[in-house]
């Protein structure tokens, strides 16, 4: 979700600065509103969740109330169906080849508004549109590009191609929804980039240049090293967020033709809301989270070197 | 500067306004859809301009729109101000006041925001449907908020750091309470975040749909990206009611970025950079 993306962009690397200080009044009345919110809404489903998965919570026990403790079974249950390994090899591969796209159109973009020109403000603002967009407006969109008469068959057919069932084909699905992922999620990079860039100082470039390094040079031995923090800030947290993504594929394709776009986010959902069996779907989420919980400890172990 | 050259260059801007209209052409094609007809739209032939206003897509997708978008205003409106209220006294705390547990408090929404919404909306629903917040806005607007919350914060204990604390402390010399400075200092310093956040907090309900999708059943209380959702799919998809629908719910967003980028791309920036 984009907008987590910015805030934990905001967060990160960040540290409060203590201020210690006498009062009069007590700081916890201004904090205990927003600390019963989270124990109620944000600390209680996490629990619940996984607690849940260990419980067979389906329509009739749901119902009943009863939702008997049954240990592992609903992971088991999970493991066991193909269509989980599918999500799981689908989850990587949208992540990575978003990723890798989303970053290398960023760094592009900000390599080039790294030069001064009139109206790049303007360009910048309307860069961020796909970023901020509902996802359902962009999910929407690409579903009509990639419709079986849309624009990018429309395309095809002006240079002789045949078209393609896009959205309705098991091998293409997938891959029309990572374009349409990246499309949201360059801006992001971008804008993160092109901070980092801006923040590198300027007499290095200068006393590049006095000694007749040419541009391509001042790139690669100058921006790309320097920026290797921020790179791999924006990296991590770009995954982090990619392997989160719903909305996008729950719309364009629901997950199927045949199961074949399910993400872990699309496939846990329909395990919970379609088939109703919310002790498996919670189980699920469980994993995610632990592939989440791994790829963090993996940024943490990026970032002390 | 890589390039270390100051002076204007059009032919540059040239350059970069084509590749910013190549990568924002399907949002040109989905405002240029939102008028032509379906028939044309999804021709053999390419349609870069419709070559007749379809007026009657907008007339007829916003009088069958009008409630929801009502639904969402009711909801979206609920969860900004309800978490400005949660938010803006606990930011200031958490960064000024150092409560214990603070700290904990803020790790904690920050993880929060790494996990995936399943986590919360399967709980949730379970729980709702026992105490009858399933179909009811402002179960809607609770779960909205588990996505809002954290941001808020997280976005307001940045803006907070940043802010002249000496205002305060000379207040609370002259003998104000803690709350009185709050009131009157704290906020109006905060003011341009707050605003900020909260247009934020609103835009975040307004797009939602998997709290949507999971809470709401009821045809009368379905917010906007609930019902156009619903309007996939069923016997085909109606485009003369989908593209004006999706640009509709596209409309606050689009006027945020026009006119808050600068603000966002500092708020983006702030932290990470740093």
């Amino acid at each position: 979700m984009s907008r987590s993306e910015l805030s934990n962009a905001v967060s990160f690397s960040q540290e409060h600065q203590p201020r210690k200080e006498r009062f009069h009044f007590s700081p916890y009345a201004f904090v205990l509103p927003c600390a019963l919110f989270s124990a109620a809404l944000l600390l209680y489903p996490v629990v619940n969740s996984l607690a849940l998965s260990f419980r067979q919570a389906t329509v009739d026990t749901f119902v009943s109330g009863e939702m008997p403790f049954n240990g592992l079974t609903q992971y088991q249950a999970a493991v066991a169906d193909p269509v989980f390994w599918r999500a799981v090899i689908n989850t990587v591969l949208f992540t990575a080849f978003s990723i890798v796209f989303q970053f290398v159109i960023g760094f592009l973009l900000a390599l080039l508004f790294q030069f001064k020109f009139p109206l790049k403000s303007v360009c910048l603002s309307l860069l961020l549109i796909p970023w901020l967009l509902p996802l359902l407006t962009s999910a929407n969109i690409f579903k009509g590009l990639f419709n079986e008469a849309g624009l990018i068959n429309q395309l095809l057919h002006l240079i002789g191609g045949r078209p393609i069932p896009w959205l309705a084909d098991q091998h293409f699905a997938l891959p029309a929804t990572i374009v349409a992922n990246i499309w949201i999620g360059f801006p992001f990079n971008f804008v993160l980039l092109y901070a980092g860039m801006q923040n590198i100082p300027e007499e290095v470039y200068e006393a590049a240049k006095l000694d007749g390094a040419d541009y391509w040079r001042r790139v690669t031995q100058i921006t790309v090293p320097l920026l290797k923090p921020v790179a791999l800030s924006v990296l991590m947290l770009g995954t982090v967020y990619t392997v989160k993504v719903f909305d996008l594929v729950w719309i364009m394709t629901g997950g199927g033709p045949a199961n074949s776009t399910h993400l872990l986010s699309t496939y846990a959902y329909q395990v919970g809301f379609s088939i109703l069996n919310f002790g498996e779907a919670a189980a699920i989420a469980t994993l995610m989270v632990l592939l989440l919980l791994v790829l963090n400890l993996f940024r943490l172990l990026m970032q002390q070197r | 500067m890589i390039s270390g050259i100051a002076s204007s260059r059009w032919h540059l801007t040239a350059i970069v306004f084509a590749i910013t209209a190549v990568l924002l052409s399907p949002f040109y094609w989905v405002l240029m859809g939102s008028f032509n007809t379906p028939a044309e739209l999804f021709g053999t032939h390419l349609t870069l301009w419709p070559k007749r206003l379809a007026v009657e897509n907008w007339s007829n997708a916003l009088v069958r729109l009008w409630p929801h978008v009502n639904n969402s205003l009711i909801v979206s409106t609920i969860v900004s101000s309800c978490t400005l209220a949660l938010t803006v006294p606990a930011a200031y705390a958490l960064v000024w006041l150092r409560p214990r547990g603070g700290k904990l408090l803020f790790n904690f929404l920050l993880v929060t925001q790494m996990l995936p919404a399943i986590v919360f909306v399967i709980p949730l629903f379970v729980v709702f449907s026992q105490i009858n917040l399933v179909n009811s806005l402002f179960g809607l607007a609770l779960g909205d908020m588990t996505f809002s919350v954290p941001f808020a914060l997280i976005m307001l204990c940045a803006y907070v750091k940043d802010l002249p604390y000496e205002l305060v402390e000379a207040a609370l010399v002259d003998g104000a309470t803690q709350f009185r400075s709050f009131i009157a200092i704290v906020i109006p310093l905060m003011l341009p975040g707050i605003i900020t956040v909260g247009i934020f907090a609103f835009l975040i309900p307004w797009a939602d749909l998997i709290y949507a999708l999971s809470l709401v059943t009821d045809e009368t209380l379905q917010p906007l990206t609930l019902q156009l959702y619903k309007a996939l799919g069923q016997y085909g998809i109606d485009w003369s009611f989908l593209l004006p629908g999706s640009v509709l719910t596209s409309i606050p967003a689009v006027i945020f970025v026009i006119a808050a980028s600068r603000f966002i791309l500092s708020g983006v920036t702030r932290g990470a950079i740093k």
